[in-house]
C-alpha cells in the first residue's frame, strides 16, 4: 500500500506527469474555439506547430543529441505523408495501418542513406541528405499515380480503431496533442537511458566513446534512422490534418526550419523543439505578420528565424527554453550549485530513478 | 606475424611492434610482456611513442608491423590486431586519455555508466517504452556506478555535473569509468599529469587499490618518475620508438642508456628553457598570440 | 555522333558552372574547416545583384563588375560579423550557422529585389558557330574558357604565390600557421570573398539560361557538393575534376537515357561510388591523432 501510494508521488513529480498536462492543456483548444474565446484558424496553427513539433523532435535526436547535420527532414515527412494518403485513398487501407506502414518505409530508407554517408566521420550527412532530399523533391513532382504531381495529392481526417471512429478536425486536432505527448515521453526515456548516453559520449569525444564501446557508426545511423521514422510520423499527421500535400511543402525550406525549431527552441531537450516550432511555424502567422510594414514584407519571418539560429548558435547555445530554467533557477528553485537547464534535468532524472526502489 | 601465444601468468604481449607515419617511425620493432595483476609502466622522454604504442594496442592505429597479444577476460589467448576500436573493451581491455574525455552535460555518475555501456542488453524499443527489463538493468548499473565513484572517494559529487568539476575530479571520474566493464587491463594514459602531490600519492594508492579489489592487470605511462618508481612492479623504458631497457624501478634507474635518454632530454629542455629565456618578447607575441585564438 | 559532340561541349559549360561553384564551397572548408552550405544562396544573392543592375540598363559586363564587388562585400561582412567570432563553436554549431545565414539571405533577398524572377541577359548575345557537326555559341565558348581559366588562374594562386602558401598552410593547420606569422584572418576573409565572387560567377553563368529567382542555384549547389564528396575534401582539384566529370554525365544521362530520372540515376550511381571508396575518388584516409 505505502508503495503504491510512493509510486503514486513519484508519477506526479516525474517528467511525464508534466508532459500530460502539458498535452492535456493543449486539448482544451478546441472547446475555447466552440466557445468563440479563440478563432478557429487558431486549431489549424497549433496543430501544424504540434506537427512540426514532433519532427523536429526527431531532428534533436540527430541534431542535438548524436551532433549530426541532416537537411532531408523535409523529404522523409513529405515521403511519409504521400505514402500514408496513398494507402489510405488509393487502397482503401486502415489508417493505423498505413501509419505504421509508412514510418517503416521511411526508416528503412533512412538506413540505407545513413549506411551511404555515415561511413566517413559524420560530414558527409549534411550533404547526402541534401542530395537525397533533391531526388525526393523531383520524385513527388514527377512520379504522378501516387503524389499527383504539381497537383497535390489529397488524404482525409483519420478514420481510427480500424475503421471505427471518423474523426473530425477538433478530435484529429486532440489526437495531435496525444501523439505528441507520447512521444516526449519515449523520447524522454531514451535520452535518458544508455543509448542517450553513448549519444552524448559521441559527441562530445569520439575517441573516448569508442574507447568505451561505443560503435560510431551504429549509433549515428540510430539516431539518423530514429530522426527520420520521427519525420514520417510527422509526414503522415500532416497530411491527414491539412488533407492536402504539395511537392512545394517538401522542400529545403522545411528541413531549414526545422533545424532552426531545433536550435533556436533548444536542443537535447524535450520542450525546446516545441518552443522552436512556436517560434519559428506559429508567430509567424500569430504576431509577424499582423505588424505594419514589416509584416507585409515577403520573406522577414525567414530572416527573422535565420538572424535567431545564428545568434543562439553564437551566445545562447542552450535555446531559448535556457530563458525558462533560468527564471525557474532565479525562483530559487534550486539549491544546488548546478547552472542552468541540463542540470535539472538530470537531477531530476536521478530522482526519479531513485523512486523507483 | 607470429602466433598468439602467452605464458600461464602472462596477460599481455607486444610483440615486435611498428608504427610508422611516412618516413617516421613513431614505434620500432617494440617487445615487452606484461604479466598478470602487475602495475607494469611505461616510461620515455617526450616524443618516444609511448601514447602510439596505447593507440596501437587499443586499435586506435593500425601498427604497420607486428602483433599484440592479449589474454582475453574469458582466458582466451587472442591477437588485438584487426580488432574493432569499439570491440576492444569487450575483451577486457580499456583505458583513459592524456586530456580527460567526459562528457561535460552530464553528471558524474552518467559519466561512470557510459562506462557499462557494453553490459546494456535492452534493447531500443525496451528502451524507449522503459520496460521492466531496462529499468533493472539500468538501476543495477547506476549501482555499480554509485560504488565505482565511492571507491575512487568521490561518491558525494555524483550528481554534480562533470562540466563545472576540478581537474583532479575529472581524473578520478575517468578512472572510475574504467572499472565499470570489470576489466582485465587497465591502460592509464598519464595519471598523474595536471594533479598536485596530495593528487598524486592519493592516485598511487588508488592504483594500488584497484588492482588488489578490482583483480586487474595495470599498464601505465607516466612522466612523474616518482609515482612509476614507487607503485611499478617493473618499468620497460623506451625512447624514439626503441626499446631501451626492461625491469624493475631499481634496474631502471641504474641503466646507463635510459640515463643516458633522460639526460639527453634534460640538456635539452634546459636549453630551451635558456633561449626562451633569452626572448622573452617571443614569449609576449606568442601568449597574445594564443589568446587570440 | 555530331549530338554526342554537342552535348560533350555544353557538358563543358554545365561543368565550368558547377567547378567554380565547387571552388567556393572547397576554398571555406579548406581554410574555415566548415562545409559552407550557404554558398549557393550567397551566389544566387550575387547573381541577383548582376541582373538588378542589369535590369536597370547597366551594361553587362558593368553588371557583372558590380556584382563582385558586391560579393566582395558579402563575404567580408560574412567573415567579419559571423564567422570570425565563432571561434569557440563546435564544427557542427558552425555548419547551422551557415543554415542561418542561408535563411537570412533567402529572406532578404525577395525584400531588395522583390518576388518578380529577372532576366539576365548573355555577355555575348548572340552568334554561334559549327565544329564537327556540333554548333555551340560563341557565350558558351566564353564561359568555357572562362570557367577553366579562372580555375587555372585560382591553383596557380594557391600554389606559386605567397598567399597561395598562406591559403596552403591556414588550410593544414590554422593554429601552426598563425603562430608561424600567416595572417590567418586576412587567409579566411579573402577565402569568403573568394567563395563568394566564385558563386556569383557561376550564379551569372546559369542566369540567362533560366529566370533568376530564389532557387536560382538550389540544382547547381546540390551538384557542387555532390562533387566535393565525390572528388574527396583533401584536395583542391580533386572536386572540381569531380564537377567535370558530373556535368559530362548528367548532360549524358539526361539525353541518352531518361531527362526525367537522368539527374537522380547520377546521384545514386555517385552514392554508390562512396559506398566503396567512401573519401572521393582523389581522397586519402587520414589517420587521426587521438
Amino acid at each position: 500500500m505505502d508503495k503504491k501510494q510512493n509510486k503514486a508521488a513519484a508519477f506526479f513529480k516525474s517528467k511525464y506527469f508534466g508532459y500530460i498536462i502539458f498535452g492535456a492543456l493543449l486539448s482544451l483548444l478546441p472547446l475555447a474555439t466552440q466557445a468563440g474565446v479563440l478563432k478557429t484558424s487558431m486549431i489549424g496553427i497549433v496543430g501544424g506547430t504540434i506537427i512540426y513539433s514532433i519532427v523536429a523532435q526527431g531532428l534533436n535526436i540527430n541534431l542535438g543529441f548524436a551532433g549530426l547535420t541532416s537537411l532531408g527532414t523535409a523529404g522523409f515527412m513529405g515521403l511519409g505523408a504521400y505514402i500514408s494518403a496513398f494507402l489510405t485513398e488509393n487502397m482503401g487501407w486502415a489508417w493505423e495501418a498505413s501509419l505504421i506502414v509508412s514510418i517503416v518505409i521511411c526508416v528503412l530508407l533512412g538506413l540505407v542513406v545513413g549506411l551511404i554517408s555515415l561511413r566517413v566521420e559524420g560530414l558527409y550527412l549534411g550533404i547526402i541528405t541534401l542530395c537525397i532530399a533533391e531526388i525526393f523533391r523531383k520524385t513527388f513532382e514527377e512520379l504522378d499515380p501516387i503524389t499527383g504531381g504539381y497537383a497535390g495529392k489529397k488524404a482525409s481526417f483519420p478514420t481510427i480503431f480500424f475503421g471505427g471512429w471518423k474523426l473530425n478536425q477538433a478530435q484529429n486536432y486532440v489526437l495531435l496533442a496525444i501523439i505528441m505527448v507520447i512521444m516526449m515521453i519515449l523520447t524522454y526515456n531514451l535520452v535518458h537511458g544508455q543509448i542517450g548516453r553513448a549519444l552524448h559520449a559521441m559527441r562530445g569525444s569520439t575517441s573516448a566513446a569508442q574507447a568505451m564501446g561505443i560503435s560510431l557508426f551504429k549509433y549515428r545511423l540510430m539516431a539518423f534512422a530514429l530522426s527520420t521514422g520521427y519525420a514520417a510520423l510527422g509526414g503522415v499527421l500532416y497530411v491527414h490534418f491539412f488533407r492536402f500535400a504539395y511537392p512545394s511543402t517538401w522542400t529545403l525550406t522545411l528541413s531549414l526550419n526545422i533545424v532552426a525549431m531545433v536550435v533556436i527552441g533548444g536542443s537535447r531537450t524535450i520542450f525546446g523543439p516545441f518552443l522552436g516550432a512556436v517560434i519559428v511555424y506559429s508567430l509567424q502567422d500569430l504576431v509577424i505578420k499582423r505588424i505594419p510594414v514589416i509584416g507585409d514584407l515577403n520573406g522577414i519571418s525567414y530572416i527573422i528565424s535565420g538572424v535567431l539560429i545564428i545568434l543562439v548558435v553564437m551566445f545562447y547555445p542552450k535555446g531559448v527554453i535556457n530563458f525558462f530554467s533560468q527564471i525557474k533557477e532565479k525562483a530559487g528553485k534550486s539549491k544546488a550549485a548546478a547552472p542552468a537547464a541540463v542540470p535539472a534535468a538530470q537531477t531530476e532524472s536521478g530522482k526519479e530513478e531513485n523512486a523507483d526502489e | 606475424m607470429s602466433e598468439a601465444v602467452l605464458l600461464d601468468d602472462e596477460v599481455l604481449k607486444i610483440d615486435n611492434l611498428s608504427m610508422h607515419f611516412g618516413g617516421l617511425k613513431a614505434v620500432d620493432q617494440l617487445s615487452f610482456t606484461i604479466k598478470e595483476k602487475e602495475i607494469f609502466g611505461l616510461i620515455g622522454p617526450n616524443g618516444a611513442g609511448k601514447t602510439t604504442v596505447f593507440n596501437c594496442i587499443t586499435q586506435f592505429y593500425k601498427p604497420t608491423a607486428g602483433n599484440v597479444v592479449f589474454r582475453n577476460n574469458k582466458g582466451e589467448v587472442q591477437s588485438l590486431i584487426g580488432v574493432k576500436v569499439h570491440d576492444i573493451i569487450r575483451k577486457g581491455l580499456v583505458r583513459t586519455f592524456q586530456n580527460v574525455e567526459l562528457i561535460p552535460e552530464l553528471s558524474l555518475i552518467d559519466n561512470v555508466m557510459v562506462g557499462a555501456h557494453i553490459e546494456f542488453k535492452a534493447g531500443l524499443v525496451s528502451q524507449f517504452l522503459k520496460l521492466p527489463g531496462a529499468r533493472r538493468e539500468e538501476k543495477a548499473i547506476r549501482e555499480k556506478a554509485e560504488r565505482a565513484l565511492a571507491f575512487m572517494g568521490i561518491g558525494d559529487l555524483k550528481d554534480q555535473l562533470a562540466g563545472g568539476q576540478p581537474y583532479g575530479v575529472r581524473k578520478k571520474v575517468e578512472i572510475a569509468r574504467t572499472l565499470m566493464c570489470d576489466p582485465k587491463l587497465i591502460i592509464l594514459d598519464e595519471p598523474a599529469a595536471g594533479l598536485n602531490d596530495t593528487e598524486t600519492l592519493q592516485l598511487a594508492d588508488n592504483i594500488r587499490k584497484i588492482r588488489d579489489e578490482y583483480n586487474c592487470t595495470i599498464l601505465l605511462v607516466e612522466h612523474d618518475m616518482r609515482l612509476v618508481m614507487s607503485i611499478c612492479d617493473r618499468i620497460c623504458a623506451i625512447s624514439f620508438g626503441k626499446f631501451l631497457a626492461c625491469g624493475t624501478p631499481a634496474e631502471i634507474q641504474a641503466n646507463a642508456q635510459v640515463q643516458e635518454a633522460y639526460l639527453g632530454e634534460k640538456e635539452a629542455e634546459a636549453e630551451k628553457d635558456m633561449k626562451e629565456e633569452k626572448s622573452p618578447l617571443e614569449k609576449i607575441k606568442d601568449n597574445l598570440l594564443g589568446k587570440e585564438n | 555522333m555530331a549530338t554526342f559532340f554537342q552535348l560533350f561541349l555544353r557538358s563543358f559549360e554545365t561543368g565550368a558552372i558547377y567547378g567554380l561553384a565547387t571552388l567556393g564551397i572547397i576554398i571555406v572548408f579548406r581554410t574555415n574547416a566548415l562545409v559552407n552550405f550557404a554558398q549557393g544562396v550567397m551566389g544566387m544573392f550575387g547573381a541577383y545583384v548582376i541582373t538588378f543592375a542589369y535590369s536597370k540598363g547597366v551594361p553587362i559586363v558593368a553588371a557583372i563588375l558590380i556584382g563582385v564587388v558586391a560579393a566582395i562585400a558579402l563575404g567580408f561582412v560574412v567573415d567579419f560579423c559571423i564567422i570570425r567570432r565563432t571561434k569557440k563553436v563546435s564544427g557542427a554549431g558552425k555548419e547551422i550557422i551557415t543554415l542561418g545565414l542561408m535563411m537570412v539571405i533567402l529572406g532578404l533577398v525577395p525584400i531588395i529585389f522583390g518576388v518578380e524572377p529577372l532576366k539576365l541577359g548573355k555577355v555575348i548575345a548572340d552568334g554561334s558557330f559549327t565544329v564537327f557537326g556540333a554548333n555551340i555559341s560563341y557565350n558558351s565558348v566564353l564561359n568555357i574558357f572562362f570557367g577553366i581559366g579562372i580555375t587555372v588562374l585560382l591553383f596557380f594562386l594557391i600554389q606559386k604565390s605567397k598567399l597561395g602558401l598562406a591559403i596552403r598552410s591556414t588550410a593544414s593547420n590554422e593554429k601552426t600557421a598563425k603562430l608561424m606569422g600567416v595572417p590567418t584572418a586576412l587567409v579566411t576573409l579573402f577565402a569568403w570573398a573568394v567563395a563568394v565572387v566564385l558563386g556569383s560567377l557561376s550564379g551569372a553563368m546559369v542566369a540567362p539560361a533560366t529566370s533568376v529567382s530564389i532557387n536560382l542555384m538550389d540544382s547547381v549547389q546540390v551538384c557542387a557538393f555532390i562533387a566535393c564528396v565525390l572528388g574527396g575534401f583533401q584536395t583542391f582539384y580533386g572536386p572540381v575534376i569531380a564537377a567535370y566529370i558530373i556535368a559530362i554525365a548528367n548532360n549524358m544521362l539526361s539525353y541518352y537515357v531518361s531527362s526525367v530520372w537522368g539527374t537522380q540515376i547520377l546521384y545514386i550511381i555517385i552514392m554508390v561510388f562512396i559506398v566503396f571508396k567512401p573519401v572521393g575518388m582523389f581522397g586519402k584516409r587520414t589517420i587521426k591523432k587521438v
